[in-house]
């Protein structure tokens, strides 16, 4: 029998307020500190504080430094880009800045995968395959380590996450097509800023619920970004290769994805930019389904209809509920703050997150997801 | 114990829209057992001088969406929560107990029947924990008859819930076979170890699948069920 995904999430939390020796300062208490960020609990049951930090390492933590305004470069780039990532539709943590060194991120419970995705040879691909740095890929590549600095993070496969139950056949889809849309999505972005995506790492998580959401950073601790026209590079081969001029690449990646940022939120063509984002009435769809840890006696009778009719291929059935709901964005609860708040399509999001929970489904016995549909493609 | 003026107990009983037993546990209240009963609108949010709330089966809000996921969040439930905090008794019969489960004022959820019947009949249950304010009449290990009805009893919770519903005594009776035995032929719905009524860590919120209310009087073929009001009406007293 395999630990259900909830149980699974409330061990990992114990276990990192273990770790993290449950010390409290300033009454929030800090649950894990790794090379470049401190996770914090503040006490809000659905969010956690995560702290960027000025340290840095490269290659597994043999080499260490301080990149000065680095913790702050890497937090404002992150959450423009998590923004982006959630207006095209990719479920991230992000819920918004705490200060300059801080965001609000959901809880996750972080699958112990990292992926990397390649669009360009670079660092240890080039290495290993004997490659000039810079040859471009046919096709992106993208590649799995397990998440573990006693072991260097190894580089694994599919099979390796399937036998060490790091995560499931269904989870590990989920994160390829999420991975490789965001490929598509930064690609085409950081091409505005004069920015060109040679290859990235990303980190993902299950919601409470059991959604994948994408997690930890974007930046250019996490991305190999070159110049378009010059090759220049601006991330964090600086510090791992004494290029120098480290502080003012981060600078410089923040100031272009600053200067981008109102384009990508679709200002500057017509005054109604941010609320395109969220139709005056906006469709959302709930699909709730019994989680896979409890029996669906709806499902197995299902089944073995289907099976009686011939249809022998059926391995599994299991039926739930599809919940259309309109809502007027009008009426949406504003954020109350008076800074850059969540966006309309975000705070629609948290609205319909909160109706999930509370009623539309039973989390003891279900799972849900929503999707939020693009203007246009409501019916 | 004739003569003695005594104050009734007063059960009050919580009608929902859909609520369908809500009579039965009334004319228990009042007219079997000579206590005072009241019935209580989902609407009304004062409480006050009732000894037990009932919340009774039924197909309250139609069953939509889950089985009492809808009733969960009528005014009356705000203070049906508080009644329970400060420690009053309450007990969910059926449609009652799941009310009681999406409320969270009891740990765990009700899938539909493995059988995915609709199962009306008689079941014998076996008394788990005769030491609650509902089962205090009754003897340790004893096997009731009482009649279940209903197409979501299959009671499921995680492991860890389980686990701990056994080891605090807090099941309270299970569905056995006519010789006492917790058997998977016994088990009507399927639910988790026979699980039929559970009570919460207080001991004051009971909520159980078979209907007590419809095996009061002889009449009606048992009075096994009546044990179970004469247990609440002792503790109170």
């Amino acid at each position: 029998m395999t630990l259900p995904a909830w149980a699974a999430s409330i061990l990992l939390t114990i276990a990192l307020f273990e770790a993290g020796g449950g010390r409290v300062e300033a009454r929030r208490t800090r649950l894990h500190e790794g090379k470049a960020k401190i996770v914090w609990d503040a006490g809000d049951p659905d969010s956690y504080a995560m702290e960027y930090k000025d340290d840095a390492t490269a290659f597994d933590g043999a080499k260490r430094g301080r990149i000065g305004g680095k913790g702050n470069c890497n937090n404002l780039i992150s959450a423009v880009l998590f923004a982006l990532l959630e207006r095209e539709g990719v479920p991230t943590h992000y819920l918004g800045t705490l200060g300059d060194h801080e965001m609000r991120v959901r809880r996750l419970t972080i699958v112990p995968v990292e992926v990397v995705v390649r669009n360009v040879a670079a660092g240890s691909l080039a290495k290993r395959l004997g490659l000039a740095e810079g040859t471009p890929l046919t096709r992106p590549v993208l590649e799995l380590y397990y998440k573990s600095d006693p072991l260097g993070d190894p580089m694994v496969n599919r099979y390796h996450v399937a036998a060490m139950g790091w995560a499931s056949e269904a989870e590990m889809d989920r994160i390829e097509s999420l991975a490789l849309r965001v490929n598509g999505i930064l690609g085409r972005a950081l091409s505005d800023c004069g920015l060109r995506l040679i290859d990235f790492k990303l980190e993902f998580g299950r919601t409470p619920s059991g959604d994948m959401v994408l997690g930890d950073e974007i930046s250019p601790d996490t991305c190999r970004l070159w110049d378009t026209t010059t090759s220049e590079k601006l991330d964090k081969d600086r510090f791992r290769r004494d290029l120098g001029g480290v502080e003012e690449a981060y600078q410089e990646v923040l100031r272009r994805v600053r200067a981008a940022a109102p384009k990508w939120r679709g200002e500057g063509q017509g005054a109604a930019a941010s609320a395109a984002a969220v139709p005056a009435i906006a469709h959302v769809h709930v699909y709730v389904t019994p989680k896979r840890t409890v029996l669906d006696p709806q499902g197995v009778a299902v089944e073995n209809a289907l099976k009686t009719m011939g249809y022998g291929e059926v391995r599994s059935v299991r039926v739930g509920k599809f919940i259309v709901l309109e809502l007027a964005e009008a009426d949406l609860p504003s954020s109350g703050g008076p800074q850059a708040g969540p966006t309309a399509a975000e705070r629609l999001r948290r609205r319909v997150d909160d109706m999930c929970r509370k009623l539309l489904s039973n989390p003891v016995i279900e799972d849900y997801r929503l999707d939020i549909l693009p203007p246009g493609r409501a019916e | 114990m004739i003569g003695v003026a005594r104050r009734p107990v007063r059960f009050g009983v919580i009608v929902f829209p859909g609520s369908n037993c809500d009579s039965d546990c009334y004319h228990v209240a009042a007219n079997v057992l000579g206590e005072k009963g009241e019935y209580v609108w989902h609407g009304r949010t004062d409480l006050g001088g009732l000894d037990c709330l009932i919340l009774p089966g039924g197909f309250s809000y139609g069953d939509y969406l889950r089985t009492g996921a809808i009733a969960r969040f009528s005014p009356v439930m705000a203070e049906v929560a508080r009644f329970a905090g400060a420690g009053g008794l309450v007990i969910g019969i059926c449609n009652g107990f799941q009310i009681l489960l999406e409320a969270g004022l009891l740990p765990g959820a009700m899938l539909r029947n493995q059988s995915l019947q609709f199962r009306c009949q008689y079941t014998h249950l076996r008394v788990e924990n005769a030491g609650t304010p509902f089962t205090r009449q009754c003897r340790p290990g004893q096997v009731l008859r009482l009649p279940i009805a209903h197409a979501e009893g299959n009671y499921t919770a995680p492991p860890q819930t389980l686990a701990e519903l056994e080891r605090e005594g807090r099941v309270v009776l299970r569905y056995v076979d006519e010789a006492g035995e917790p058997t998977a032929e016994a088990n009507p719905n399927g639910s988790a170890a026979n699980i039929a009524g559970i009570v919460n860590r207080g001991g004051n919120v009971f909520g159980l699948m078979p209907h007590p209310e419809r095996c009061a009087e002889e009449v009606l073929g048992s009075t096994d069920g009546r044990l179970i009001f004469d247990s609440i009406v002792a503790h109170v007293r």
